[in-house]
């Protein structure tokens, strides 16, 4: 379950991994670069709505993942045949196909995390299945220029050849997690009927019109959302060039700090999401978040001081954040509106990480990195903004975003006994109700009728008249 | 003070050796430049350049284009592949007639190797192309070098010369002149601003420097572009290697010759510098077979560029509007709890 998604990570930053090549070899300057990013991203402004859907109507979860999992592959091999026949119109097509499967993929994971683990260890195994994903990006930044350079040796030559046959080795990986569907789907097959276990639903239901319900703090997070991985997506994608370029770091080294952020937060998920769940006060710690983001880029953009430490800042914010805002989605929107609010919030994140990339393609090409930079801190800018007037309309309204978790706990008490104690005085004023008003119910009609008439309508033991009649029969 | 700059040719099969420049700095605005033209284009041009009058002369430095080398990667222990250089004292130059435009005081000085119609240089040439500008600005195209009404810009460009291996990286070596109390030093400047050059953070300035002082430079950043109409993907990684003192004689340019020709010996001093274009990716020279690169030549100290008032107003706005935002919802929440506490009556 946890290789399901590898292949999936391990694919989607392929081209952030070989930017130098894919721009000589294909003779593409950044903005068209950044379209393959956007292209990924596309399909999910749509999809966000009917993954969903499909998996638990249309599909189901075994199904549902394997047809994904076909769905990368087959992406990730057009994508590297693009790259052989020379047709970057044909690889921006096979990251459509490869958008199309990858969040989808996901979210059948998650669901199947959820069917087997529900109830027992289910935040240790959406940690793992994080990490796993972390991982996969991780060795893709620092493996896939190696391989290029071998496959180069091998062939004697760079060029578009060079690139479509290690694209292809990389969608090998693709492969690998396509079996894992398919021995997945029968593991699961198996336990249904072994445990007589149900298939796995998602259990989300979409209903676009609740979006005029979405109150001002859940616009307010969208706003914070969409600002803010779209100044940390795109930039890891231009990043190698970035610290080769400024910081005259060689090719292995730019690779191993453009992958610092996914090495940061494989483990600092699980023990931020610990720390978010114990203390509460979500929008603080947004906050902070937010401010070392902001923090990070101006020292990137600002100075020569080693990027390492910004990069650091930048992989410990970005867990943070994760832990942090996701779950605020959960305090503001009713429950049965929440994988409304869940879709609609990765449909729009996923429609700004596709604007704002070709925008940075585009502002690279013509305005240079400090210009990168200044814009991707302007967009954590508008966050911090977001964040800010967030904490203001929570706190004049009295909302429950920023309570800490003591409070939050206190709070639930109270309400469950609340609901106890009103539950309790509604029973008892029922059955009062009850006992003055005649039953309805067929018994008691046949005994009122039977009565009106005079006949026996209780066993002789029930009635004392009776027994009383009885005796006065023997005295005569 | 008056500042006279020159720019050497020659006009049909004429030799005057290499491209040069001479930068003179006078302390009179009534200062002149003579040039005897017979001697100047005899073997012996010593004395043929002159200021008058000539005690008004600060200070004289030249900058002089000599050599283009070619090279490519060896592969193994062998460093690099070196193959015959194009001595540019040999070359032989068209007429400047046809290339100079007096509204946009441009020049451009063509030439190739004189007498050998084939080889590398068929289909191709080697020019510089001069701009002498009248006030401050910065150009319209990449590298969008800064200048200064004191300063000129020199652009070496390779245009069509086919490349003698795969992956050539093309050297250009420059001599410089100076006179006894000066020193020439290469400066590389980094900084973080490179909204004029993408991804180039790098300037390069070969200044002549005397104490206190900065008396001439030649500057340029650390790229050159492979297109006509350059755009960012064009950039062709250009290398500064060290600057060495040369202890030969005066570079072959019949101008600098004929200006510090007459000086006794020890008096001048020639430093040379090598710039090599191209490098592992040198794929961009091959396939569009064009090659320009930028400098400025100049007095005084080299300008720097500096943050466009863009990047400021944007830096500004997106810190500000959420400290301001901070300020604001602070006031509006101790208003909103004045107001409520205010609400109460004491009770005594």
């Amino acid at each position: 379950m946890c290789f399901l998604g590898f292949g999936s990570y391990f694919c989607y930053d392929n081209p952030a991994a070989l930017q130098t090549q894919v721009q000589a070899d294909m003779k593409v300057n950044t903005a068209q670069f950044m379209a393959l990013y956007a292209w990924y991203s596309w399909p999910n402004v749509v999809l966000c709505f009917f993954g969903g859907f499909l998996i638990d109507r249309v599909f189901g979860i075994r199904l549902g993942t394997v047809i994904f999992s076909i769905f990368v592959c087959v992406g990730q091999v057009i994508f590297a045949v693009g790259a052989l026949i020379n047709a970057f119109w044909l690889m921006e097509a096979g990251r459509f196909v490869f958008g199309i499967g990858g969040e989808s993929l996901a979210v059948a994971q998650n669901t199947y995390a959820v069917s087997w683990f529900k109830g027992k260890e289910l935040n240790l195994v959406f940690g793992l299945q994080l990490s796993m994903a972390r991982i996969g990006s991780t060795v893709n930044m620092n493996i896939m220029g190696w391989v290029y350079s071998r496959v180069q040796h091998l062939l004697g030559h760079t060029g578009h050849s060079a690139l479509g046959l290690t694209l292809m080795i990389g969608g090998t990986t693709c492969l690998f997690s396509l079996a894992c569907a398919l021995i997945l789907a029968y593991l699961d097959k198996r336990a249904e009927k072994l445990l007589c276990k149900e298939q796995g639903k998602t259990g989300e239901v979409i209903k676009l019109t609740d979006v005029k319900d979405f109150s001002l703090s859940l616009w307010l997070i969208f706003v914070i959302c969409v600002c803010y991985y779209a100044a940390v997506f795109p930039f890891i994608g231009l990043g190698k060039v970035f610290f080769i370029e400024k910081f005259k770091f060689s090719s292995q080294e730019a690779s191993a700090i453009n992958s610092i952020v996914y090495i940061i937060s494989a483990p600092l998920s699980p023990v931020f999401g610990l720390l978010v769940d114990k203390v509460g006060k979500n929008i603080i710690w947004v906050l902070c978040a937010v401010v070392t983001t902001l923090a990070s880029h101006i020292m990137l953009a600002f100075t020569f001081w080693n990027p390492w430490v910004a990069m650091c800042l930048l992989g410990v914010a970005y867990s943070l954040l994760a832990c942090a805002l996701w779950p605020m989605v959960a305090f503001v929107v009713p429950e049965h509106q929440l994988g409304t609010a869940y879709g609609f919030m990765q449909s729009i994140q996923n429609l700004g990480l596709a604007i704002i990339a070709i925008a940075a393609g585009m502002i690279l090409d013509t305005r240079g990195y400090l210009f990168l930079e200044v814009f991707f801190s302007a967009c954590v800018c508008l966050s911090l903004i977001a964040v800010v007037m967030l904490y203001f309309v929570n706190h004049l309204t009295g909302g429950d975003l920023n309570w800490s978790a003591k409070k939050r706990e206190k709070m639930q008490k109270v309400t469950a006994t609340e609901a106890e104690e009103q539950e309790r005085l509604r029973r008892q004023n029922e059955d009062d109700l009850a006992k003055l008003l005649p039953k309805a119910d067929d018994f008691s009609l046949r005994n009122r009728y039977l009565s009106k008439l005079g006949a026996q309508v209780l066993p002789d033991n029930y009635s004392s008249y009776l027994s009383t009649m009885a005796h006065r029969s023997m005295l005569k | 003070m008056w500042r006279l700059l020159l720019l050497a040719a020659a006009a049909g099969g004429v030799r005057v050796g290499a491209p040069g420049a001479l930068l003179v700095a006078t302390r009179s605005p009534r200062s002149a430049l003579r040039l005897d033209w017979r001697r100047l284009l005899s073997p012996a041009p010593a004395g043929a350049v002159w200021i008058e009058p000539r005690d008004s002369v600060l200070h004289a430095s030249a900058v002089v284009f000599t050599k283009v080398f070619e090279s490519r990667e060896a592969g193994g222990a062998a460093a690099e592949l070196f193959y015959p250089p194009y001595d540019l004292s040999r070359f032989s130059w068209g007429s400047v007639n046809g290339t100079l435009n007096r509204t946009a005081l441009t020049a451009e000085f063509r030439g190739g190797p004189a007498g050998e119609p084939g080889g590398g240089f068929a289909n191709g040439s080697l020019a510089f192309r001069v701009t002498a500008y009248e006030a401050d600005g910065r150009d319209g195209a990449l590298p969008r070098l800064l200048h200064t009404a004191n300063s000129s810009k020199v652009e070496f460009v390779l245009a069509g010369v086919a490349p003698r291996g795969n992956g050539s990286r093309f050297v250009l070596e420059v001599a410089t002149v100076e006179e006894a109390g000066a020193a020439r030093r290469l400066r590389s400047a980094r900084s973080i601003d490179d909204e004029y050059t993408p991804t180039i953070f790098e300037t390069l300035s070969l200044a002549a420097e005397a104490p206190g002082a900065v008396l001439s430079f030649l500057q340029w950043k650390a790229t050159a572009y492979g297109s006509r109409s350059p755009r960012r993907e064009d950039g062709i990684r250009c290398r500064a290697h060290e600057l060495h003192a040369a202890n030969c004689s005066l570079p072959p340019s019949a101008i600098v010759r004929g200006y510090f020709g007459d000086r006794p010996a020890g008096a001048c001093s020639v430093s040379a510098l090598n710039i090599s274009f191209g490098g592992e990716d040198g794929d961009v020279y091959q396939e569009k077979r064009y090659l320009s690169w930028s400098a400025l030549l100049g007095f005084g100290q080299p300008p720097a560029d500096s943050f466009s008032p863009l990047v400021v107003a944007i830096v500004a706005v997106a810190l500000g509007t959420p400290a301001a935002l901070l300020l604001l919802g602070g006031l509006a929440v101790l208003l909103a709890r004045r107001r409520r506490y205010s609400e109460y009556e004491p009770i005594n």
